[in-house]
């Protein structure tokens, strides 16, 4: 009976253009509500380039110490003898960063990334034996840190008709910290998460949007003198292109 | 034909001994109108050990001692060494006799000295020719491996000793405080550290990074000056350069420390040996002792500056150097 659905009758091609209307008017609307009706889907991908901002974190304390005359009568002193105590600390410093992600689903992607920044390494050296001033020693240290994210669209929290869209994203990366004119290099690797929102212009498959992020980041390593987990807060504002 | 001169060098001494301070010096000699570097020609050293012990200590143990001690030399990854035990002597370890010879001798003359160290020298090339090396069997000594109260560890001064013999001079990398009667250390994070630890110590046995980096800039390994690196500047005062003074580089990440010195009447000076990464340089005036126990007393060298650190962290490169550090001290 092939030929019986051509000779409905235009009441029940009504109706079932109608049911059919009814059927996808709420997928239509979660389509509307979200970007747009054709992006993303799997496969879109979003490029994004911009600044970050890492905040200063504490190295610790190191001690230059020498090894203590013990024994005979030379006192009771013990433990190794402190010549003077270095304090460092990384200032919080701005960077440039860049990103490609591609969209697994509709609400989930995954993405590599770049940042690039020349954050101050800041010693503070003081206590010393024979009373040296104390003093701030200070080098630029050139930080690159590539790393991957997943990163999950928060599709039910959209707004402004599916424009804005809050995501939640964690990863993590591999740290290269040049010392000054470059020749010395130290590496670390870190792990991420956070939060953040995008907002898309204009109505086309191709969209123009910003991104804005913060997170932590737990790095260890790099020139870190000391084999320590370090907790770096994070903050980002990129242009990003959605096609 | 060799020009051949006697050199004594008295090395060690005993605590409350008016002392000298500085890092990593080399031995050398004038040939001509400049200074060459004392250091062997030829490998391995060969040495005999008098065959005459001390209370508490036989020739053997000596021996045994003696052979620790250049072994543990030879274990600086830095350089290249080796020794060799010839055999027993009748002979004092005096100079003359064109055979390095390490022994005991009974000096209470000098009341101060634990061992010295003296050589015989080409003067034109700075070749050692002899290396002689005598312990003061007027203190008590031990052998013993965990020491001995009241009584001074053969191995640690043995291991200073050999230090000079191999062309080491004197390292400033400790502190003393002066007491009635002398001086005494406080701490030192050099073997070579002129004034010994108390009775009882055998911290000494062990060299320290300071030491490690002295040995390879005279008998430097293939990979010593592939693998390390230098700092090099002036240490300065009303703009006029400084002769003397004692700078020290600490690395951020091994906690170490080496030093150097201004050793020109421009304040020029130049640490090598030093691992990649960065340093802090710290400069210091050569105060914690006689100042003849690392220059010759002709020589102006300046201590009229107070103690101070460089404001710039300093990164040294593998295999190169980082130049231009101006240490600016202002005077006490």
């Amino acid at each position: 009976m092939r030929g019986q659905a051509a000779g409905l009758s235009p009441t029940v091609r009504r109706l079932a253009i109608i049911l059919l209307a009814l059927c996808a008017t709420p997928s239509l609307a979660r389509a509307q509500g979200y970007i747009g009706r054709d992006i993303p889907h799997r496969g879109s991908v979003e490029a994004s380039g911009g600044v970050t901002y890492s905040a200063g974190y504490d190295l610790g304390t190191i001690s230059a110490e020498e090894t203590r005359n013990t024994g005979g009568t030379t006192g009771g002193a013990t433990g190794p003898f402190v010549l003077f105590t270095a304090t460092s600390r990384a200032k919080g410093s701005p960077g440039v960063q860049g990103r490609l992600g591609v969209f697994l689903s509709r609400a989930a992607s995954i993405e590599g990334g770049v940042q690039l920044a020349r954050p101050i390494l800041s010693t503070e050296l003081s206590d010393d034996f024979e009373s040296a001033p104390d003093v701030t020693a200070t080098e630029t240290l050139t930080r690159l840190l590539v790393n991957g994210s997943l990163v999950m669209h928060l599709t039910g929290l959209s707004f402004a008709g599916g424009k804005g869209v809050p995501f939640v994203l964690g990863g993590g990366g591999y740290i290269r910290e040049l010392h000054e004119k470059n020749e010395v290099v130290e590496t670390g690797h870190e792990f991420h998460a956070g939060a953040g929102l995008h907002v898309w212009y204009g109505q086309g498959k191709h969209r123009v949007g910003l991104r804005t992020d913060v997170g932590v980041s737990w790095r260890r390593g790099g020139a870190d003198a000391d084999d320590v987990q370090r907790t770096v807060p994070t903050a980002g504002l990129s242009l990003a292109y959605l096609f | 034909m060799r020009r051949l001169a006697a050199i004594v060098l008295t090395a060690a001494f005993v605590a409350l001994t008016a002392m000298p301070v500085a890092a990593y010096l080399k031995l050398g000699t004038r040939a001509g109108t400049r200074t060459v570097t004392l250091k062997w020609g030829q490998m391995p050293i060969r040495y005999f050990v008098t065959d005459r012990g001390t209370t508490g200590v036989t020739s053997t143990q000596l021996r045994d001692a003696v052979g620790r001690a250049f072994h543990t030399w030879e274990g600086a990854p830095t350089a290249i060494t080796s020794s060799e035990f010839v055999g027993f002597t009748l002979a004092n370890p005096s100079s003359g006799d064109r055979a390095t010879v390490i022994g005991f001798q009974n000096r209470p003359d000098l009341d101060r000295t634990l061992g010295a160290t003296s050589f015989i020298v080409d003067t034109t090339t700075g070749e050692i020719v002899e290396s002689d090396i005598f312990f003061n069997s007027a203190f008590a000594w031990s052998v013993a491996p965990e020491g001995a109260a009241n009584l001074f560890d053969l191995e640690s001064i043995a291991l200073h000793e050999i230090g000079h013999l191999h062309g080491l001079a004197h390292s400033a990398m400790g502190e003393t405080e002066l007491r009635a009667g002398g001086r005494r250390v406080i701490a030192a994070e050099a073997v070579m550290f002129p004034i010994a630890f108390a009775t009882g110590n055998i911290a000494g046995r062990t060299l320290k990074t300071d030491d490690i980096a002295g040995i390879g800039d005279i008998y430097p390994a293939p990979t010593f000056s592939r693998e390390t690196g230098s700092i090099s500047g002036k240490v300065t005062k009303s703009g006029k350069g400084i002769l003397g003074a004692h700078v020290v580089a600490f690395d951020m990440q091994s906690k170490t420390l080496v030093g150097g010195f201004s050793l020109t009447e421009d304040g020029s000076f130049v640490i090598a040996g030093l691992d990649p990464g960065p340093h802090i340089i710290r400069v210091e005036p050569l105060d914690d002792g006689d100042i003849e126990s690392f220059f010759d007393l002709t020589l102006n060298v300046d201590i009229n500056f107070r103690p101070q650190f460089y404001d710039r962290i300093v990164v040294v490169p593998r295999g190169g150097g980082t130049s231009g550090v101006e240490l600016k001290v202002v005077p006490k």
